[in-house]
């Protein structure tokens, strides 16, 4: 019967089909003897695909990470996170600042204020030693002249529609005279050190009414805002940081173009454009202009005090020749775009962010979306090319996967979980690493609602949670307790901020000092009210959940009724968080090396979709936030950091929980390489950094075909 | 025939109209947004997110958006969200991945489920039937990601040999037959799990499908008339069971799309359904909408092949639509 024998063979024929394939496969131990370029490829598992590879674009992990390979910044971070010269070989930080004229007021003695006057009274007190803290650091005083200029000043209105638009209100300004001063550093408190000269009615006061001028037609809201923004408009003191870059000479890009000064201000233009819809524009605005003064000299200068923003530079450099207006035409040419998309064509849009071009130490070869991203070794690489000659990136979109194929020797690298960790600690074949990270996980508090308006019950619920429980059953052990809104590797965190101790007892007797007293049922009670609230997370982190039902259990204890709630992460923020609508939440942070808070703890970053939306609200904090981000000595920021996170550990707008340790394993085979002068190699451990990174020596390591003992 | 397919085609685009415009505005009413704009990245302000979502068109009114993404659509210019490339080759791309795997777990099915089938339904009753009974059960009821663990752990512990991704690293300087033996190597496993499910739901349908017609008189007649069994059974009963089969092959169709979101997770098979899976997670809308209309389409299409084979292979249905002309 044919077509029961061709049932019975097709299937059959198809199984020995698939499975003869299986002895075509090498396994992997075959692979790696008969194929010694195994050991100079380096694979990476990433659990998500790069999205966009270009630096003043992408916003995901996976793309930062192969773009920081293939494009270099000004500057990076070294071994004790300070910054490094990277294409910038050396860099100075000064000041210019401007005192307008005001002619209406008088000095302490009662003569009348001009420019020259001003001048001539500041040089005299400092060649008389009246001015001490700022003798050392004025370069130069100079009168300037007054000028007339128009400025577009954007204001919100509601349009026809009744949707609030944006129109453009030209301005005149009458800028008075100014004394410009050129000082060799910054200091936050210039113009308050000169109050003894000008007397300290001078910064408070100044007629802006008669040096702005508003259209006639304006209309009374127009003017209304245009008013709140005229000591920006027109600032009676201003400080301009700058800071001067000198640039490494004979730096090339991987197509062979050098890399000069234009390339910088190139990218900086790139990023403002808003066709280009960056976002990187905020670390960015900052800048008030980029000038080239010659093919490796660059000043920058900024609006304002904002020390952290020469960390914006930290950025990859994008090649201007490939990027700029000319070759974007040409681009909408061969792609033959329609005239709708040539309107809005940006960098965005660009098929250089798949095929990118920079100067870093890695070489962009091919990207074949969701199956791996090659890179090669930039032979001219400035400080010479990395141990390994390719570089390969793979997406495995599932944490077992990627731990089978690490296993299978497929993966030289991936976030290793804990618990992954645990398997590989006792095995020789491996190391494995576990260091502080950038992050840490709190309970945080609806400061507004007066349940939890009084610091005191923030630090009782704190006291009756035993944090080490989560560290120890949670974390199989790899986190550490944290105090403070800073990460703990960095400088900024104060190591003598005791954490708070875990002692229900106390808790209990705080909140009954404070009015709670237990009632018959066993829960605490005041003015008629149960001590309750709601305790939400979002759906997908175990931890936090376990988090929540641990923390429940041990408010439970001294009386204090905490429902848990988990919400899909979309509607968690959009519901609860942004609205302000929540009693506490379980959350992290991942943070950045900067000392600046001020958009996480500064009261004014309360509003719906803003991150404090704790509603923590100190003036001290504010004040000393606001201070932190105007220091450019490093001494008095760290100083001024401390302060703040020890008053923000009193307050308690969090139960500050644990910063998880990043763990990580590697084959042992993979080592740092040292090159000696003589030729010879010798090899060295790999070994975290402060900032908890192992891979800040990348360029080294490679894959020895024997198991180095140290 | 001819007015039924034309009136059926036309029945089916004011359909596929309909469901785009649901479609469309489910998703874009269910919470969540495109992961460019989302507010709790710290590095972003909310002036940047408002040019991005401007940019987007996220903040027209819904017949707005759904009028520009069906014109960039049509004109081959929509653009996903998550990395500006254009959807319809992003999608051409994945689906050329995706294709090698569903035609092999496709032929895997049927070339399984039929033998097995109609084994169990010859042998009622017998060890065979109930293990094969018993066996097909536990594969439906087992969820097949953790089958699949199970299997990746042991191939990868036991033979040592990869078989994540669509092929295996560093064999790109290999003779091409080893090459492409090695991208049959990483078919086996991933649709060997995803076929596993649809063998054992099959084979059930076979198998009932054979037990009815076998209970029928004219296969009684046959068995009377003295043929062989084979011959009762294969020639007369199998022609007649296989009629119900004909219409799952237009819905075939869709699964191209949908069929395998779990197993292209797992085995991190860069196909359509991881990219509609991550689409979704990323609230890509321009990529989601133009997935689920492609598979609408595709739906609508199976139906439709269906219905015209159904007519094609069954005279009674043929008569049917021709006594209506």
């Amino acid at each position: 019967m044919n077509l029961k024998r061709w049932l019975l063979i097709a299937p059959f024929l198809l199984t020995v089909f698939l499975l003869q394939s299986y002895f075509w496969v090498p396994t992997y131990e075959k692979q790696a003897t008969g194929n010694p370029k195994r050991l100079v490829t380096y694979i990476e598992g990433s659990i998500a695909d790069a999205k966009i590879l270009n630096p003043i674009l992408n916003a995901d992990t996976a793309s930062s990470g192969i773009v920081s390979h293939v494009f270099e910044g000004m500057l990076d971070l070294d071994e004790n996170l300070d910054l490094r010269g990277r294409l910038a070989t050396d860099w100075t930080i000064m000041e210019r600042a401007y005192l307008a004229v005001n002619p209406y007021n008088r000095f302490p003695d009662g003569a009348e204020v001009t420019g020259s006057r001003v001048a001539d009274r500041i040089t005299t007190a400092l060649s008389r030693g009246q001015l001490p803290a700022l003798e050392k650091i004025v370069r130069s005083v100079r009168v300037l002249p007054p000028e007339r200029r128009t400025e577009t000043v954007p204001v919100q209105v509601k349009g026809k529609d009744g949707k609030p638009t944006t129109v453009e209100v030209p301005v005149t300004l009458e800028v008075p005279e100014r004394v410009a001063f050129s000082l060799t550093q910054v200091d936050q408190d210039f113009f308050t050190r000169l109050t003894p000269i000008i007397g300290d009615r001078y910064l408070k006061h100044f007629p802006y009414e008669q040096h702005v001028h508003m259209p006639d037609d304006a209309g009374s809201e127009i003017e209304a805002q245009i008013r709140s923004r005229f000591p920006e408009l027109l600032p009676v003191a201003e400080h301009n940081p700058e800071i001067l870059f000198h640039l490494r000479k004979g730096v090339r890009f991987h197509d062979g173009h050098e890399f000069d000064a234009g390339d910088v201000k190139f990218t900086y233009e790139a990023i403002m454009n808003p066709k280009n819809l960056s976002p990187r524009t905020s670390d960015f605005e900052p800048i008030k202009r980029v000038e080239i003064l010659d093919s490796h000299t660059l000043r920058v200068v900024y609006k304002r005090l904002y020390s952290p923003a020469i960390n914006a530079w930290t950025m990859g450099i994008l090649p201007e020749h490939l990027l700029n207006e000319e070759t974007m035409q040409r681009e909408m040419e061969t792609r033959g775009l329609s005239q709708a998309a040539r309107e809005s064509f940006g960098m965005r849009d660009s098929q250089f962010n798949r095929n990118p071009i920079g100067s870093g130490r890695f070489v962009f070869v091919e990207w074949d979306s969701d199956e791996f991203i090659h890179l090669t070794r930039f032979e001219e690489y400035w400080e010479g090319p990395p141990e390994y000659h390719d570089y390969y990136m793979r997406p495995l979109p599932d944490s077992l996967t990627q731990e089978v194929e690490f296993h299978a020797g497929a993966v030289d690298y991936y976030a290793t979980l804990p618990h992954q960790v645990a398997r590989y600690k006792a095995d020789p074949k491996y190391q494995a690493f576990s260091s502080l990270g950038f992050g840490y996980t709190y309970i945080g508090y609806n400061n507004r609602l007066p349940l939890f308006a009084d610091p005191g019950v923030r630090r009782a619920l704190g006291m009756a949670i035993n944090t080490e429980e989560f560290i120890t059953y949670l974390l199989y052990g790899e986190g550490e307790r944290v105090t403070g809104p800073y990460p703990k590797n960095t400088e900024w965190y104060d190591h003598s901020v005791e954490p708070l101790p875990y002692d229900p007892e106390g808790a209990r007797r705080l909140l009954e000092e404070l009015g709670w007293k237990l009632n018959a049922d066993g829960w605490l009670e005041k003015d008629g009210k149960i001590f309750e609230f709601n305790l939400i997370t979002n759906l997908g982190n175990s931890v936090r959940k376990n988090i929540m039902t641990i923390a429940q259990n041990a408010w439970k204890k001294i009386g204090v009724k905490c429902n848990p709630a988990i919400f899909e992460w979309a509607v968690f923020l959009k519901d609860f968080v942004n609205t302000a609508e929540f009693d506490a939440v379980v959350l992290g942070w991942s943070m950045g090396i900067d000392p600046d808070l001020y958009q996480i703890w500064h009261s004014s970053q309360a509003g719906p979709q803003q991150l404090n939306f704790v509603g923590y609200d100190n003036p001290r904090a504010d004040d000393l936030i606001v201070r932190i981000r105007r220091e450019y000595n490093r001494d008095r920021q760290r100083d001024l950091a401390h302060q703040l996170h020890q008053l923000i550990h009193e307050d308690q707008p969090y139960t500050f929980l644990y910063a998880p340790l990043g763990t990580r394993v590697l084959d042992k085979k993979i080592v740092l390489v040292n090159r000696l002068e003589d030729g010879s190699e010798r090899y060295e451990k790999i070994f975290p950094i402060k900032s908890g990174d192992i891979s800040f020596y990348f360029q080294r390591w490679r894959k020895l075909d024997f198991t180095p003992e140290f | 025939m001819q007015a039924f397919i034309i009136r059926n085609i036309l029945q089916r685009l004011l359909l596929l109209f309909i469901v785009s415009i649901l479609a469309h505005s489910i998703i874009h009413l269910a919470p969540g947004e495109p992961s460019e704009v989302d507010p709790s990245n710290p590095r972003m302000k909310p002036e940047d997110i408002a040019r991005i979502r401007a940019a987007f068109h996220l903040d027209d009114p819904l017949y707005l958006q759904y009028a520009y993404w069906m014109r960039d659509l049509f004109t081959g210019e929509l653009k996903s969200f998550k990395d500006s490339q254009p959807v319809l080759p992003k999608i051409w791309r994945k689906f050329l991945n995706s294709l090698p795997l569903f035609i092999c777990a496709t032929l895997l099915i049927w070339t399984f489920a039929f033998p097995a089938g109609i084994h169990a339904a010859v042998r009622r009753g017998a060890v065979y039937d109930r293990s094969s009974t018993f066996v097909a059960y536990m594969l439906i009821s087992i969820p097949g990601f953790f089958l699949s663990y199970l299997m990746i752990l042991w191939v990868v512990d036991t033979f040592g040999v990869p078989v994540i991704g669509m092929r295996t690293f560093g064999m790109e300087n290999a003779q091409p037959l080893f090459q492409t033996m090695d991208r049959v190597w990483h078919l086996v496993i991933p649709s060997l799990m995803s076929a596993a499910l649809g063998v054992a739901v099959l084979s059930r349908y076979v198998r009932s499908q054979m037990l009815e017609v076998i209970s029928q008189d004219y296969v009684r007649t046959a068995r009377g008339k003295g043929l062989e069994e084979d011959t009762v059974i294969y020639r007369h009963a199998l022609r007649n069971a296989l009629l119900p089969f004909v219409t799952m092959f237009g819905f075939l169709l869709p699964g191209l799309i949908g069929g395998s979101v779990i197993f292209e997770q797992i085995f991190a098979w860069p196909g359509l359904g991881r990219l509609g899976y991550h689409a979704i997670l990323e609230r890509d809308f321009p990529v989601i909408l133009t997935l689920n209309f492609i598979a609408a389409v595709l739906t609508l299409a199976g139906t439709l092949l269906s219905d015209i084979l159904y007519a094609v292979v069954d005279p009674r249905v043929r008569t049917r639509l021709e006594g209506e002309e």
